[in-house]
């Protein structure tokens, strides 16, 4: 706590460094700065449009991204105020922290919409071979996810739902990380999993396992943006002036990469190839790889809060989520208007 | 010389300059110690010096520690863990004595055994996760491998270095009266190695502590690890730590019976 | 027991350690070993245990053993080579046990060997709650408990107090000395070697080759009267005459090393 407390302090003294400098040499006008916390990844394609094609500059902000390798961290880094805005998937985790007062979610990032998709559910070969060829025939089985009360979990209680199977009975088994659950799948030590599809598709492509579902059926706000009530509080200005950036991002990505044609066929924008660079150079893979996991982002960074609620219900239901932890104390619907599916 | 005449003007007292190097430990020092510690920790929370998001005050814990083991969770929990432990530390032992001991007596096992295990004990275990997941698949073989792995290289070096150190005379004096080989092992060369055995078995069953986390990663469901990793996870704070305070309290428990088992196998020394 | 001793050569890689060192040993005489240190009486001695493999050389007994001999050739080692972990009657009793015994008579020999070294009432203890005497005393109960019919000592006193000392030179006198054992005792204390041998073996320095034998022809029990000591003192005049030499130049070769 000292030790953040004081970087705090030596931030803001850096901070205030800057300000005089920028005072200096701009003669009064300066951008904002702002640290973004984000995966490596297609879904954080918006930001990295918003970021590259000047949107957060024009809007008088200077944004440095902070990457990390997986959401949990980019939740703690906001709480402990070593950033200033987190972008990444919601997990369980994150509501436990949230539900402390500890974050708030200001708009939204991906999310499952039918047709993009985003977490396929395959069987090993082995159980392929053995009878495992319907979601319905899950339980029972042993299904690998990365973490218990990941988003690949709750993907899994959708699914659940929807074909009305009871989770209770598929034996949830936690792997820590995306590479441990596809050598679980390759060796046919879990029946199931539950994987992007950046790691699925190559699996069922090479014959070492099968597809059992999308898990697009079901839209449910994967990814979302969210900072600290502390924030909201001194910096509303800069956050408001981000927000309104991001979106002008979640167009742009909307344009390039979500419009469909009248047959439900993905039709790229006119800028679809500039854009897909622009993410490969952020993510550090290749335009096609990039291409192949393009994730559903609304293009007004619209939040589904009613899946919000049911998502910490579910997570509550099976024990994950702390049950004090109130759905709408963790949301601040005051940043983006209009958001979808609000519950009275 | 007449007394006390010619020292008398310049008589100067020797000073103490001995003592020391001869710390005590002191267990009620210890315990006030760990007391004012968690005080200090719980006054810090009420006092808001620091934000319960942070840090669970030790009152919480306890309370998760009670409900835990009300539940029969923390039981469940133990019990799986524990199994893993003994069951990876036995096999862990068993081959580093076997292989320790060959490297220690034949040149061939020590030709080759040097260069192996000097390539293969850094290797961090949790490196090779996905490779033990895709050898010995995610259930209990996995996870009592990957404990018998780190217990393995500690033991067998232990044990090499004890029998290498054996006094020769010892062995000298044993094959003057014409005893076999294998009982020259059994009788002279394991007992003379037993203090260095039994101190690298201090430190395997801290490994086989460490390496339960670490082998609950593997799919597990269930055990202390299991439970401190799904904590962490779900940034379960309370839990988290009480997950750890059970993980040191077993290894002061593992401490307190190798140092029992060092008073009653090592009292000749 | 007859002993015949002939290492024409023994060396550690290059480096030569003994050469030609022939002699004979009587059955039940006591032949004492001193040289200046370095010269190989150890080797030697290992040699005749058959611990060590000549590099050219043989060693040979002769004659007909008792038939309580378990044993024939036995140790006493410099730093009595006790095993920690036993007591002194389990240190006794290990030479023992990968023989056919019955219990009662492994017993026996053990109870018998203690009692002739005055350490019955120490049976249960373990060596590092006795005195360096003491602690000798179990190694020569532990070889007593062999019957052996040849002792190879191993500068067996040289590790004690001159005090201890004497009192083990009279236990040696009083427990196998006369009693038909034959013994090859090696020492560098020419006084020792005055006291308890027949003859005395003085090697050279590296390579250890055989200066001289000399006689010490004083009935053993006589050689602590008074009388005894001019003839014992031309005795060891002579040893040393022969040993300074060499004695000074290994001193200086081992500073040198």
């Amino acid at each position: 706590m000292t030790a953040s407390r004081s970087r705090q302090v030596g931030r803001f003294a850096w901070r205030v460094g800057v300000l005089l400098l920028g005072l200096a040499l701009a003669g009064g006008a300066h951008a904002e700065k702002l640290t973004v916390g984000v995966l490596k990844l297609a879904s954080s394609g918006p930001v990295f449009l918003a970021q590259d094609l000047g949107y957060f500059r024009e809007a008088g902000l200077e944004v440095e991204f902070k990457f990390f390798e997986a959401a949990q961290p980019v939740a703690v880094a906001t709480v402990s105020g070593d950033l200033d805005v987190g972008v990444t998937g919601v997990t369980a985790g994150f509501y436990n922290l949230a539900g402390k007062g500890a974050l708030k979610i200001i708009a939204a990032q991906a999310r499952e919409e039918p047709g993009y998709r985003l977490v396929a559910v395959v069987a090993s070969r082995k159980a392929d071979e053995a009878g495992l060829k319907r979601l319905e025939d899950l339980p029972g089985h042993a299904a690998a996810v990365t973490q218990v009360g990941s988003t690949f979990h709750y993907s899994l209680g959708l699914l659940a739902e929807r074909h009305g199977f009871d989770i209770g009975k598929v034996r949830v088994v936690p792997m820590q990380s995306v590479p441990n659950v596809v050598s679980a799948v390759k060796g046919s030590q879990v029946e199931a999993a539950i994987l992007p599809a950046t790691a699925a598709t190559p699996l069922v492509n090479a014959g070492e396992a099968r597809l059992l579902a999308w898990a697009d059926e079901t839209p449910w706000q994967v990814a979302v943006v969210f900072t600290s009530p502390k924030m909201i509080g001194t910096r509303r200005d800069a956050l408001e002036r981000f927000v309104a950036a991001y979106r002008r991002g979640t167009e742009a990505f909307r344009e390039a990469f979500l419009a469909k044609a009248p047959d439900g066929r993905l039709v790229p924008g006119p800028q679809a190839d500039r854009d897909l660079a622009i993410i490969a150079r952020y993510t550090g893979q290749s335009a096609e790889s990039v291409r192949g996991s393009i994730p559903y982002v609304d293009p007004q960074a619209r939040l589904l809060v009613g899946d919000i609620h049911r998502q910490v219900r579910w997570y509550q239901g099976q024990k994950l989520v702390d049950p004090g932890v109130d759905p709408r104390g963790v949301l601040d619907l005051s940043f983006v208007p209009g958001h979808l599916d609000v519950p009275n | 010389m007449p007394e006390g005449q010619a020292l008398q003007p310049e008589r100067r007292p020797v000073a103490f300059r001995g003592g020391g190097f001869l710390p005590r430990t002191s267990r009620a020092v210890g315990a006030i110690g760990f007391a004012v510690v968690l005080l200090a920790w719980q006054g810090a929370l009420a006092a808001g010096w620091i934000s319960p998001v942070f840090l669970p005050s030790p009152v919480e814990v306890a309370l998760a520690l009670r409900d835990l083991a009300a539940s029969g969770e923390l039981w469940r929990h133990l019990s799986i863990s524990l199994y893993r432990i003994v069951l990876g530390w036995s096999f862990g032992t068993a081959a580093g004595l076997g292989v320790g001991s060959a490297m220690a007596l034949f040149s061939l096992a020590r030709s080759l055994g040097m260069p192996m295990i000097s390539a293969l004990f850094p290797i961090p275990k949790i490196a090779l996760l996905p490779l033990l997941i895709l050898w010995l698949g995610i259930g209990e073989t996995s996870k009592v491998a990957t404990i018998g792995l780190g217990v393995f290289f500690p033991t067998a070096i232990a044990t090499y270095s004890g029998i290498d150190n054996v006094s020769r005379t010892l062995i000298r004096m044993a094959q003057s009266f014409g005893i076999p080989f294998g009982a020259i092992v059994c009788k002279v060369a394991l007992p003379g190695a037993l203090p260095s055995i039994l101190s690298g078995m201090r430190i395997s069953a801290s490994i086989a502590l460490l390496l339960v986390v670490s082998a609950e990663m593997i799919g597990a469901e269930s055990g202390i690890g299991a439970f401190v990793l799904s904590a962490g996870n779900l940034m379960q704070t309370d839990q988290l730590v009480a997950g750890v305070a059970v993980l040191s309290v077993l290894g002061l428990l593992v401490g307190a019976a190798l140092s029992a088992a060092e008073k009653a196998l090592l009292s000749w020394r | 027991m007859k002993l015949a001793v002939d290492v024409r050569r023994h060396a550690y890689d290059d480096l030569l350690v003994l050469s030609d060192v022939s002699f004979t040993v009587a059955d039940g005489e006591v032949v004492c070993i001193v040289g200046p240190s370095g010269c190989g009486k150890s080797t030697l001695l290992g040699i005749v245990g058959g611990l060590v493999r000549p590099t050219d050389g043989t060693v040979a007994t002769e004659g007909a053993l008792r038939p309580g001999t378990l044993n024939p050739v036995t140790f006493v080692f410099q730093d009595f080579a006790l095993l920690p972990w036993r007591s002194v009657r389990d240190n006794v009793g290990f030479p023992l046990e990968h023989h056919r015994l019955s219990s009662a008579d492994r017993e026996a020999r053990v109870s018998d060997a203690l009692a002739r070294t005055g350490l019955a009432d120490f049976a249960g203890a373990l060596p590092k709650q006795l005195s360096g005497g003491m602690r000798q005393r179990v190694g020569i109960a532990r070889a007593l408990a062999v019957e052996p019919a040849l002792l190879l000592l191993d500068e067996p006193l040289s590790a004690l107090d001159a005090q201890t000392r004497e009192l083990l030179m009279d236990d040696f006198g009083r427990l196998w000395m006369g009693a038909g054992i034959t013994a090859l005792y090696v020492t560098h204390n020419l006084d020792e070697a005055l006291r308890l041998a027949d003859r005395i073996v003085v090697l050279s320095r590296r390579p250890g080759r055989i200066k001289d034998i000399v006689s010490v022809g004083i009935d053993r029990p006589d050689r602590t009267a008074v009388a005894a000591a001019p003839r014992l003192a031309v005795l060891r005049e002579r040893l040393w005459s022969l040993i300074r030499d060499e004695a000074a130049s290994a001193d200086r070769e081992m500073a040198r090393a």
